[in-house]
């Protein structure tokens, strides 16, 4: 194969898990695909998911309608690893609503008429009325190019996006803990809808979680 | 692809084609010889009858009375019903008939006027297909030659002529190039023919009783057909002979004499070869008429199948008949009409290779190529039908649901979905239809890389992730609304054994195949208390003389092969191994160069198949070792690999964004479809066939999965 000469990032069947997508960064203005911002977004994350600033860093010359559809695509992909996680802990019976504070109840919007589902369905609903926005084919038909009337719609997906990070960080601590450590999502996603002005600031009710994220080298495992 | 027709070696010396009565004891095989003559007294009607007949013998014997009246009376019974059968299926056919003439008559008028803007003059030159067409009138034929003669010179006018000669070169050449495969090749080709073949063989005894007498219908469909065209044909295709006549006529297009001329001097070796052709595409359309006929009369299951399976537009009348009637009966009528616009269609066509390919030899009917070309390109072109959209990231690995139109598929965003194709949204644009995933199923902590399919009616499916778990699913039933609540019973038994990353599974016999980035391939039986079954590692001396790949000797893939009693298991450095699953040994190790990324066995046949990063695709005889094939698939690494469940067709997707279609008797690309695209250096990642159903699917790195029709 044509490897050494060329890098091929590619994961190969029978490759080892830690070596899945470990390959050399590839500069962004060099990724000719469509889905380069896709793929810039991910390597920038995969080097150290805790630099907030380097990732939400948009290049330059770069659709920031793009940019912000292709992390909030980001977001919700990466919300099925807290999903997965609640769906061992998050049970109809004890979670029968969606809340996060007292003071509301959210209703699932998936449904016809908005309903009071409990807190691990609207996750799941949440994700898969997301999944299939985002992915729309009448709203999203490009990867490249977004409409202005489109990313309007990012708006409400952040808002109920958000309100599982709520919900887990309210209900279900340990594990919004531990996947924090892991991902840092809650705080990317924070960060970002702030930097963006998505949201509302009174809408976020999550205390500022600790460490603002001071600029650290990268400690993860940093690419040959 | 090549030689359209199922019986190409077999039959040599029918230059009256189709007449499927009259071919009795002509040559060696043919099935279709002994059949007509075994069948007639097992038809339906006839084992009704029969079972009257039988019962009324049963009264006969008990009440021991009467016994020759009532006999006879029995006998009249069973041969009058047996005449009103006969009669009134005949009535049917000769309607059937009709409609299609009519139809294609209309359609004819239709694409003549479109494309020359001249009233086609066909009147009543094509006489009712139950009589021999009688010689057409002179008159008509006047006026023929004068509508031909305009036509002629709109087609000078525009250089349509010289197209056409270029089309015809190019045939010849394509043709020069393939004579050799042609002669060697097995007959079926078409998607059509595996059913065909299918029937043919598994039914061959026992449930001939329907088909037999459908058979003989079917044989005076085709005779007539097989006259008229195979007479034409014997007399270089030029003969004023019944509809053949009608062609002969077009003599703008005697400028094909030279190719004609050439084309003979190639074939001169093999006239027979080009003979029994004929013989046998005519045979062959015998057989569809019978295919057709047994789907209208035989249970609904098979009607429904084939009749979605060959969706054959354009005849007004039945949708499925419409097509293989038109088939035999247009052989001539389409043959003679459609030599008209032979060259214009000939240009149209998409001439791919594979369509190229199939193409006859012959200078026979040019018409008769056109018209089969017709029925292969409906047949035979996958188009895009579906789309796939809500995974977050590329699609790692996508399988059909063993009976419905249903798959699922697995993506790098850490989940399964499971899509319907019967519940599509519409999409904006004409082109596809777009499907909502009926359910996700999310419980892998990381990406997915490969998925496996239950056997019918488990409802079932696996999947095995980049986190090391094998994951057992129930599938939700098809009409599961996507925002139903959540049920825990969806996820099934976890399977933890690997210690790194599981690559491939392959389902079979209520076993599971997994093979692992931690070096060993698996087998499960997943629902059972102990559900470790076995694990293959490769510890043979031999294999650790290759010290430096045995270090990391991963598996990339792993499939059944012989039944489920042996496992293929590839591995990264190329070598693929052969383990009895009862001892866990290894029986057989072959290895070649480069790294093989997939491997599947063939359905019936002692056949692995292995897919290479170096582009190529190989064929290894799964008894001896010996690579009986290899050949250069695609532009770029080949990822996927499927092969359809009859064991005819092969599937491969590869890096360079592209599905390939394979006729595996001829190893030639069938059709080439470009479907995903590039995410870094991944494309396509996988690609399916669905075992029971018409539909393909390719997975890529773009996130998408799409599914052809």
């Amino acid at each position: 194969m044509a490897d050494g000469v060329q890098i091929l990032r590619r994961n190969r069947p029978g490759f080892k898990a830690k070596d899945f997508c470990r390959w050399p960064d590839e500069p962004f203005e060099e990724m000719d695909s469509t889905l380069a911002v896709q793929q810039f977004i991910q390597q920038t994350i995969r080097r150290d998911p805790a630099n907030l600033e380097a990732i939400l860093k948009m290049p330059e010359a770069q659709d920031e309608g793009v940019w912000k559809y292709e992390h909030l695509r980001q977001f919700c992909m990466e919300l099925n690893g807290l999903a997965v996680r609640l769906q061992s802990e998050c049970k109809p019976e004890t979670c029968t609503q969606m809340t996060a504070t007292d003071q509301w109840i959210f209703l699932c919007a998936a449904h016809k008429t908005p309903k009071e589902c409990p807190a691990i369905d609207y996750t799941r609903h949440t994700l898969d009325g997301a999944a299939c926005l985002l992915n729309s084919n009448k709203y999203f038909p490009s990867r490249v190019s977004i409409k202005e009337s489109s990313v309007a719609k990012l708006g409400s997906v952040c808002r109920r996006v958000y309100r599982i990070f709520s919900h887990a960080y309210f209900h279900h601590r340990s594990i919004f803990d531990a996947f924090e450590k892991e991902t840092h999502l809650c705080k990317r996603f924070t960060y970002f809808v702030t930097k963006y002005s998505i949201i509302a600031k009174e809408i976020l009710i999550l205390p500022k979680l600790d460490d603002e994220t001071p600029i650290t080298p990268p400690v993860g495992e940093s690419e040959a | 692809m090549k030689i359209p027709t199922a019986m190409d070696d077999s039959s040599v010396s029918h230059h009256n084609g189709g007449q499927v009565g009259s071919q009795i004891g002509v040559n060696v095989n043919n099935k279709q010889n002994d059949e007509p003559s075994q069948s007639v007294q097992y038809s339906i009607p006839g084992i009704l009858h029969f079972i009257q007949h039988e019962w009324a013998r049963f009264e006969l014997e008990r009440s021991q009375w009467e016994v020759d009246r009532a006999e006879f009376e029995a006998r009249i019974a069973f041969l009058q019903g047996e005449r009103k059968g006969q009669e009134n299926l005949k009535n049917d056919l000769v309607r059937r008939i009709k409609m299609l003439e009519y139809a294609l008559k209309q359609e004819r008028a239709k694409l003549h006027k479109l494309k020359y803007g001249v009233e086609l003059q066909q009147g009543d030159m094509r006489p009712p297909p139950e009589e021999l067409p009688p010689e057409p009138e002179p008159a008509e034929r006047a006026q023929w030659k004068q509508g031909q003669q305009l036509i002629k010179q709109y087609l000078q006018e525009i250089g349509y002529t010289d197209t056409i000669l270029d089309v015809r070169s190019n045939r010849v050449r394509t043709l020069l190039g393939l004579n050799n495969e042609e002669q060697g090749e097995d007959p079926n080709y078409r998607n059509y023919d595996k059913q065909q073949r299918d029937r043919y063989e598994i039914c061959s005894s026992h449930a001939m009783n329907s088909m037999g007498r459908k058979y003989d219908y079917g044989g005076k469909e085709p005779r007539k057909s097989g006259v008229s065209t195979g007479g034409g044909y014997n007399e270089e295709g030029l003969s004023v002979q019944e509809t053949a006549a009608v062609f002969a006529n077009f003599e703008f297009l005697a400028n094909q004499e030279m190719d004609m001329d050439e084309i003979d001097d190639l074939d001169a070796k093999q006239p027979h070869h080009a003979a029994s052709k004929q013989g046998e595409e005519v045979d062959h359309e015998a057989e569809e008429v019978l295919n057709e006929l047994n789907s209208l009369t035989e249970s609904e299951a098979d009607g429904g199948g084939q009749g979605d399976e060959y969706p054959v537009g354009k005849f007004a009348g039945g949708p499925g008949v419409a097509a293989a009637g038109a088939g035999v009966v247009g052989a001539g009528v389409v043959g003679a009409g459609g030599a008209g616009g032979a060259g214009g269609e000939a240009d149209e066509e998409p001439l791919a290779l594979g369509e190229l390919a199939q193409l006859t030899v012959s200078n026979e009917p040019e018409a008769y190529d056109v018209a089969s070309a017709n029925k292969e390109s409906f047949r035979k072109t996958w188009n895009s039908k579906y789309t796939l959209r809500s995974h977050f990231d590329g699609v790692r690995a996508i399988a059909f649901h063993p009976t419905e139109a249903a798959l699922v598929t697995a993506s790098e965003d850490h989940t399964l979905k499971l899509w319907n194709l019967q519940r599509t949204v519409p999409a904006k644009k004409s082109a596809g239809l777009d499907v909502e995933p009926l359910y996700t199923f999310r419980a892998h902590t990381a990406p997915v890389l490969c998925l496996a399919m239950g056997a019918p009616r488990s409802e079932e499916c696996f999947s095995g992730g980049l986190d090391g778990t094998i994951r057992v699913w129930n599938l939700p039933p098809p009409t599961a609304d996507p925002y139903d609540p959540y049920d825990p019973a969806v996820q099934g038994p976890v399977l933890r054994e690997h210690t790194d990353a599981v690559w491939s599974l392959s389902a079979a016999h209520g076993r599971l195949l997994s093979s692992s980035a931690d070096g060993t391939a698996r087998l499960w039986a997943p629902r059972a208390a102990r559900p470790l079954l076995a694990t293959l590692r490769d510890d043979a001396p031999a294999h650790a003389a290759h010290a430096a790949h045995a270090a990391h000797a991963a598996p990339a893939a792993a499939d059944f092969a012989d039944a489920g009693a042996r496992a293929a298991v590839v591995y990264r450095d190329g070598t693929l191994l052969l383990y009895d699953l009862e001892t866990t040994q290894v029986v057989m190790r072959v290895s070649c160069d480069s790294p093989m990324t997939r491997v599947r066995s063939h359905p019936t046949l002692p056949l692995l198949v292995t897919a290479h990063e170096d582009r190529h695709i190989r064929f290894w005889d799964g008894v001896s070792g010996r690579c009986a094939h290899a050949m250069v698939a695609h532009l770029d690494a080949v990822t996927g690999l499927a092969l359809d469940p009859n064991g005819l067709f092969l599937l491969s997707g590869s890096h360079d964004c592209s599905v390939r279609l394979w006729n595996l008797d001829t190893k030639t690309c069938v059709q080439e479809i470009t479907a995903h695209r590039k995410k870094f250096d991944e494309s396509i990642l996988d690609v399916a066939f669905h075992p029971l159903r018409p539909y393909i699917a390719s997975a890529g790195a773009d996130g998408l999965a799409k599914v052809f029709v």
